[in-house]
């Protein structure tokens, strides 16, 4: 019964170190600086489904004001909303350069971090609860909220 | 008592023997020395934490740590020190100490005193287990929101804390109200409130106030995590919700927390000084309304933590007025001691060295604590090195000063033998020298303008030198505890035998073998006087209490009349599974809110099976007919 025991425990142990590396959080050091070089960039891995950078990375969604195109969820021009069918590399390349030109010169105005960081947050949009996003929007209301933005709150 | 008598007393209050016996346990002292066997280990880890963060600031621009892991090590470090140190280990020793004071045989719920420490032992690893997984709360002993909330602490960092500490809490609560059960119902006859001892009221407050004060944080965490788990909006000022509430509800618990902790120490000093002054304590009722009063003004001070959120002026008046008021107490209990010590003729052996420790340096820390009591100048001092020298003069100086104390005093009567006093001297020098030298330079590097909780400082700064000189006290602090653990360690196979009553002492645990036997005492003591074995050479005794079955007596609330013998409950697995079922449900619950319906079901079937009731009369009696 013991030995059960044991066996269980071990076939644990994959998914929890799983769960570790989303919740493992960087500071500052390594930041990227360049665009993903290709489906097997390792950075893809840190930054896909990590809690701290998909978090980021829907903050920059709202700052930089994504959302008043492409919708709070996502589900406006575009329709992000499904960022799980597409490569978190794909997704940096639409961000920064746009598809269709709306916004061709993100590359140069924002962050690559940050870039990466929103490219996570697309990827993972599709598995997060709409009440979740709302809750989490209600918190950030002080913040940038790209051109709408009317100051902290008060 | 017959010797044969004598015998079965021993054959049933003994524990069966191998895992069962040991998963099952309901002995109060095998429960209370698992409480502090746990913590012990974990002074280690904390204090191992402690010295890694004084390395990283020993040095300016240290590389370490980097933020992150410094917050992480700071928020472990505060949280295990608070929440699984000083809070269990001032219960465990109630749990120890209380029946064997009353002269008792037990607790009055036993299996409740088991089941409080596999909850306790579950929020150890509820903490510790994802830390070995690189999984840390990282937002310091008190998590505000909205920094805890879910925008802005995503994962299970903050959960893992709030939900640490659901599980500490309700392990508190039930010792609390087993301490206050026994305290009350289970006093020997003669053992009047008047002639109760000053420790059994120390415990009678501090676990009233327990009781008073867990539930605000509880659902204050509760609330966080429902905040951050189905979306409420306790905490989302957008949404009419407050984020004030959460520190109004922590502080409403946090302060009332210190004195949990430090009221036990009080009783703990005032037993050392009693016995080593030999004579009873100067003062006794004053004392005793001295910390009554301590338990009610503690509940009416908790916005002083809050001076710089910015209520309204009035009530930062009124909060630094009580918090001054709160000295006058205090103030008093130490010049009762002072009286003792000097009317008496005090021996300096271990035990009272601690307590002059003590003194010395919770004066200083209740100086300092008048001045951020004061806003103004707590404006000023908040949030720096002035408050991290502060939190640790009081708390080291005020509860493990005292605790320490408690140690050396009690280790003969736990173990029967004595410890090194050589040693022990070695140890208090060491330990309160490195403490006084690694923290006093805190005060001056607060008012210099060093925030708490950073994770390096420039080198233009000027804070180098202090900083390295607080570094090497703490690390001649930490030698000091090594010596201080080494020695108990030691002496349990080399101290001298130390007999029923190596000190002298006048309360009734010291009548008691030692170590004690597992029912405590053969006859219940009859109690004449506050300090009974000063009294009586030969204590009297009521006999008439089964020897047969596990019996216990219960008296009445103020003048402890025996009202009527109480079967006590033996050794269950019942409590270990509850505990077991209950962790189960608190761990899913931070993933999905549903643990708690299905979570429940366990708990349910784990519950109704240890209250099954196994009296003669449900299996003989007109039930059993049906
Ligand atoms: C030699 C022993 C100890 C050393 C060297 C030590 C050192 C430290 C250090 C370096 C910090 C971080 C300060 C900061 O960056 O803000 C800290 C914080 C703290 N310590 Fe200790 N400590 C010791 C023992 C204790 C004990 C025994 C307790 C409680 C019983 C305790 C309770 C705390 C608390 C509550 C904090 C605040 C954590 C927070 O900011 O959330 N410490 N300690
Ligand atoms: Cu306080």
């Amino acid at each position: 019964m013991n030995a059960r025991g044991a066996i269980a425990g071990l076939a644990l142990i994959p998914f929890l170190l799983a769960g570790c590396s989303r919740e493992a959080r960087q500071l500052a050091s390594d930041q990227p600086q360049t665009a993903p070089s290709g489906p097997a960039d390792p950075r893809t891995a840190r930054y896909a489904a990590n809690f701290y950078q998909v978090s980021q990375g829907g903050r920059y969604f709202t700052w930089y004001g994504c959302g008043d195109c492409h919708g709070r969820l996502a589900r406006g021009a575009a329709n992000l909303a499904n960022g799980s069918r597409h490569a978190v590399e794909a997704l940096y390349t639409a961000i920064a350069a746009g598809q269709s030109g709306a916004h061709s010169d993100y590359a140069a105005r924002v962050p690559a971090e940050q870039i990466w960081q929103m490219a996570a947050y697309l990827h993972d949009l599709s598995r997060h609860e709409p009440a979740r996003n709302r809750r989490n929007a209600l918190d950030q209301q002080g913040e940038p909220q790209g051109n709408r933005w009317q100051g902290p709150l008060q | 008592m017959s010797p044969d008598e004598r015998e079965r007393l021993h054959a049933v209050w003994a524990d069966r023997p191998g895992l069962l016996g040991f998963l099952g346990t309901v002995d109060h002292k095998r429960i209370a020395a698992r409480y502090i066997v746990t913590v012990v280990g974990l002074l280690f880890l904390s204090g191992m934490l402690a010295i890694d963060m004084r390395l990283q600031l020993s040095q300016p621009d240290m590389r370490r740590m980097g933020p992150q892991q410094y917050n992480e090590a700071f928020a472990l470090h505060g949280s295990t020190m608070l929440f699984l140190i000083s809070v269990p280990v001032m219960e465990a020793m109630a749990l120890w100490l209380v029946p064997l004071m009353l002269g008792a045989r037990n607790m009055a719920f036993p299996r409740l005193a088991a089941f409080s420490y596999w909850l306790y032992l579950g929020g150890v690893l509820m903490l510790w287990l994802p830390h070995a997984l690189g999984i840390t709360p990282d937002l310091g002993w008190f998590e505000y929101p909205p920094l805890s909330g879910p925008a802005y602490s995503p994962g299970h960092r903050a959960d893992i804390w709030a939900q640490m500490i659901t599980f500490t809490e309700v392990a508190a609560l039930a010792a609390s109200v087993n301490v206050v059960a026994t305290i009350l119902k289970m006093r020997p006859p003669g053992m009047t409130l008047a002639r109760m001892p000053f420790f059994l009221w120390a415990m009678l407050v501090a676990s009233l106030m327990t009781i008073f004060a867990l539930p605000a944080i509880m659902l204050a965490t509760s609330m966080l995590i429902a905040d951050r788990l189905v979306s409420t909006q306790f905490f989302a000022p957008a949404a009419g919700g407050d984020v004030l509430l959460f520190q109004h509800m922590f502080w409403f618990f946090g302060h009332p927390e210190v004195y949990i902790i430090f009221v036990p120490a009080v009783g703990f000093v005032s037993s050392i000084v009693e016995t080593f002054s030999r004579r009873t304590l100067f003062g006794h009722v004053p004392m005793v309304l001295s910390i009554l009063a301590i338990g009610v003004l503690a509940f009416g001070l908790w916005v002083h933590h809050m001076f710089a959120v910015g209520l309204p002026r009035l009530g930062n008046d009124f909060y630094t007025a009580a918090s001054m008021a709160i000295a006058l107490p205090a103030g008093l209990q130490m010049f009762c001691w002072i009286a003792t010590m000097w009317s008496g003729r005090p021996r300096f052996a271990t035990p009272l060295l601690w307590v002059i420790g003590f003194i010395a340096t919770f004066v200083i820390g209740g100086l300092s604590g008048v001045m951020t009591a004061s806003a103004p100048l707590d404006l000023q001092l908040t949030d720096t090195y002035f408050v991290v020298a502060h939190l640790h003069y009081v708390l080291i100086g005020g509860a493990l000063f005292p605790l320490f104390g408690a140690f050396c005093y009690w280790y003969p009567k736990a173990t029967g033998r004595m410890m090194s006093e050589r040693w022990g001297v070695v140890a208090f020098i060491l330990i309160v020298g490195g403490f006084n030298l690694g923290f006093f330079p805190m005060h001056v590097l607060g008012l210099e303008g060093m925030p708490r909780r950073i994770y390096t400082y420039g080198p233009d700064m000027g804070w180098g030198t202090l900083n390295l000189v607080a570094t090497i006290g703490s690390a001649i602090a930490m030698l000091g505890g090594i010596v201080l653990t080494g020695n108990a360690l030691i002496s349990l196979w080399r101290g001298k035998p130390a007999g029923a009553d190596p000190w002298g002492a006048p309360t009734l645990e010291w009548a008691a073998r030692s170590p004690p036997p597992q029912h405590n005492f053969e006859e219940v003591p009859v109690v004449t006087s506050i300090a009974p074995l000063w009294r009586h050479g030969d204590l009297p005794v009521m006999t008439g209490l089964a020897t047969d079955r596990r019996e216990v007596l219960v008296t009445s609330v103020i003048d402890a009349v025996p009202q009527y013998r109480h079967h006590s409950v033996g050794p269950s697995l019942w409590p270990f599974v509850a505990a077991l079922a209950t962790s189960g449900m608190f761990v899913a619950s931070i993933f999905t809110p549903w643990a708690v319906v299905w979570g429940a079901i366990p708990i349910g079937v784990a519950l109704v099976l240890w209250f099954w009731p196994r009296r003669p009369r449900s299996a003989t009696g007109p039930l059993a007919r049906r």
